[in-house]
């Protein structure tokens, strides 16, 4: 084996399954060379709430992934969700230094800092920092405003935090099989890196991630998450209002959801009767499908709009042409993508990750541990490519300067 | 506005969390890996330090000898054989007797071997054998030393041998004929075979102390002595010495040699001064608190069969 491969695992501590993939990185490319899954526990709304049963089902997982790949994970990226998550935007504005008015690297280092520094309530601890595109002059600047010549500076940042003790949990797992979290990264931004391009992140489209425990979105902007969210409401919820509305136990409905669900009632014949099983056993028992198209449209209905809610003006049909891209495994709920449409006004469609990805991973509830591993190595590439710009020159500069 | 104003607070960072687990929040699977890794670790760096210590080792010697590391990779035939030795043996003698091909190397040669064919000769007492790179035996041997001679019927006739004081029996080499000639015979003895030579003689240690004494503190009574028999040895404890002009002197090995030699000393002074006639045999093995039984080379002997040779000896040798 090449030293300088790498094998890293990207783990989804979700609350329906835990996914754990391998991939190897020859610092080039990335292959998947490994797969491992476990149905989940002590996990509700992607906040562990069992530590032990927690542990036990996402270290099987590793196990199953380390013996599909056949090598040992080096390090892992684990994906972060939960109702704890929040996010705010945060912005700064600096007069360019030079007498030039040419912008310099200290000009960047120093309105990027200002605009990350805020406080946070107690208990609180940032996740990402997303920083939006430069501003010179109210110009827009897609990438770096280096050397470009302007009086005003200005960037924004979108901050996502989480409570500490929620992230510290998910971490202790993953080190509780001796295997270091590399980096965190936010569910919604794992899967929509995975189903959309840089074309449509640049057009505006706004991704959501319909889990079983959470659903998760992220807008882009310009290229760049805008603005990210989770809501605390997923399959499961869809599972229960049938349930409850048909009186049934929660594995009977979730059998209903997944062989008769839609996301819009299509049936508009009341005395259309489905049965539970189909194998006319006793016990065996007939629903209307409409009653079920009905209970679970409402709902879906709901968390879109409850979506739409969270990103209140962020949101705007004219600034998001790529539409709305649906992922996850609660995507797979047939009519979604019209539903969506209706909801948010836009073209809706559902995600498919990039050509090359294998066939048995192309199913929704892959894409965020795919997208992991494609976001997180990116992430990496760019923090390393920072560190190489603070060389030692920088450092020299900053001395002189300081003196 | 203070040092601490002017920095803006800076929010905590989720890679501020601590990622280290107490090993009781671990799985069996995460202990297992924790302590594979802490092996792996400790081997690297067990590895890590050999390596560096046999690298130092390689330099030392290198700095050290490097002609000779290369010469005895090369391995040249054998030039020079060392004996180092605390007796006479000499380097023909060892040559003859390793008789080693022209052109072996050191590699070749089997230290073993040529250790077993030094022993052979009951002469050499210990041997060390060493290799000196590039082309040197270099043989160490402690000799033994002879403390009496012996004749046996050999095939070819007679052999003179000499005894060791441990009792081992051997062909003298490289010895001054002075050194054999001052040497006494032994008598009374049962030779007994052992491979191509004799089995060590019994008690011989006990004859050799008598004789070592005699040699260094009654020189002039040795260099008399001519015959030493150990007919009675084993039997009575007695060693019978015959020394030039007849007389027998028999030793006891219960009482310390140096007492019974001044006694002896004493006697024959004493006889000579007085006038007696040559002594003829002295008994010293008895008692000390007893007389000592001395017959004269005259006709009529003082000893009665009795006691009368204590009753002539009482007023000179009181007890």
């Amino acid at each position: 084996m090449n030293s300088k491969h790498s094998f890293i695992g990207a783990v989804e501590i979700g609350t329906s399954k835990i996914t754990v993939l391998v991939g190897e990185y020859t610092g080039r490319e990335l292959a998947i060379i490994g797969c491992g899954e476990c149905q989940s526990r002590g996990v509700i709304k992607g906040t562990v709430v069992d530590y032990k049963a927690a542990s036990d089902c996402t270290h099987s997982a590793l196990e199953s992934a380390e013996r599909d790949a056949g090598e040992r994970i080096g390090c892992v990226f684990l994906a972060q969700t939960g109702g704890h998550l929040e996010g705010f935007h945060n912005h700064a504005t600096v007069n360019v230094k030079a007498a030039d008015n040419m912008i310099g690297r200290d000009d960047i280092d120093t309105v990027s800092e200002l605009a990350k520094t805020k406080d946070l309530p107690a208990g609180r601890m940032v996740v990402h920092n997303i920083r939006r595109p430069f501003h010179v002059d109210g110009r827009l600047v897609p990438t770096s405003p280096e050397n470009l010549v302007g009086q005003k500076l200005e960037v924004g940042y979108w901050t996502v935090h989480g409570q500490e003790q929620r992230l510290a949990d998910h971490i202790h797992v993953i080190r509780g099989f001796n295997l270091e979290v590399r980096e965190l990264v936010l569910s919604s931004l794992a899967s929509g890196h995975m189903v959309t391009t840089p074309e449509e992140r640049q057009h505006g489209i706004l991704a959501i991630d319909i889990g079983a425990g959470t659903t998760d979105f992220v807008l882009y902007r310009d290229g760049v998450a805008h603005t990210t969210g989770v809501v605390p409401v997923g399959g499961t919820h869809l599972t229960n209002d049938l349930a409850i509305g048909l009186r049934l136990t929660e594995g009977h409905a979730e059998k209903l959801k997944l062989r008769f669900g839609r996301a819009e009632v299509q049936n508009r014949d009341r005395a259309e009767k489905v049965w539970l099983d189909g194998n006319f056993a006793i016990g065996d028992r007939q629903f209307p499908r409409q009653a079920i198209e009905t209970i679970l449209s409402a709902r879906t209905w709901e968390l879109l709009e409850v979506v739409k809610k969270k990103l209140g003006n962020a949101f705007a049909p004219e600034t998001c042409a790529g539409g709305v891209v649906l992922t996850g495994g609660g995507a797979k709920l047939p009519a979604l993508a019209e539903c969506a449409s209706k909801v948010f006004g836009v073209p809706a469609h559902l995600g498919e990750p990039p050509a090359g990805v294998s066939e048995n991973l192309r199913d929704p509830g892959y894409h965020t541990a795919l997208g992991l591993l494609y976001y997180g190595l990116s992430s990496q590439s760019e923090q390393a490519a920072a560190r190489r710009r603070g060389g030692f020159l920088r450092g020299v500069t900053r001395l002189f300067a300081h003196t | 506005m203070s040092r601490a104003a002017e920095t803006p607070p800076t929010a905590r960072h989720w890679r501020n969390i601590p990622q280290q687990v107490r090993p009781r929040a671990m799985s069996a699977e995460g202990r297992l890996r924790l302590v594979l890794t802490a092996l792996r670790w400790t081997g690297g760096a067990v590895a890590l330090l050999l390596a560096g210590w046999g690298a130092w080792q390689a330099a030392a010697v290198w700095r050290g000898d490097a002609a000779a590391l290369r010469d005895g990779a090369e391995a040249p035939p054998l030039r020079q054989l060392v004996l180092k030795t605390d007796g006479v043996l000499d380097q023909p003698w060892l040559a003859r007797t390793l008789a080693l091909p022209a052109g072996t190397t050191l590699a070749q040669l089997n230290l073993a071997d040529l250790r077993a064919r030094v022993l052979t000769s009951g002469q050499v007492h210990e041997a060390t054998i060493s290799r000196d790179f590039p082309a040197t035996l270099t043989v160490r041997i402690t000799e033994r030393s002879p403390v009496a001679r012996l004749r046996v019927a050999g095939a070819r006739g007679p052999l003179s041998l000499v005894v060791a004081s441990d009792g081992t029996v051997y062909e003298g080499v490289g010895y001054l004929p002075a050194l054999l000639d001052s040497l006494p015979w032994l008598d009374g003895i049962r030779l007994a075979r052992r491979g191509p030579g004799f089995a060590p003689i019994a008690g011989m240690r006990r004859v050799a102390d008598l004789l070592t004494r005699a040699r260094f503190d009654a020189a002039a009574l040795y260099q008399t002595w001519q015959v030493v028999s150990l007919a009675r040895f084993a039997s009575d404890g007695e060693i019978e010495v015959r020394a030039r002009g007849g007389l027998k002197v028999t030793f006891g090995t219960q009482e310390d040699f140096f007492r019974q030699l001044a006694r002896l000393d004493l006697l024959l002074d004493t006889a000579r001064a007085r006038g007696a006639p040559p002594i003829a045999a002295v008994d010293l093995s008895l008692p000390r608190q007893a007389g000592v039984p001395v017959t004269f080379a005259s006709a009529d002997p003082v000893e009665a069969p009795a006691r009368p040779a204590q009753a002539a000896l009482a007023h000179f040798y009181p007890n």
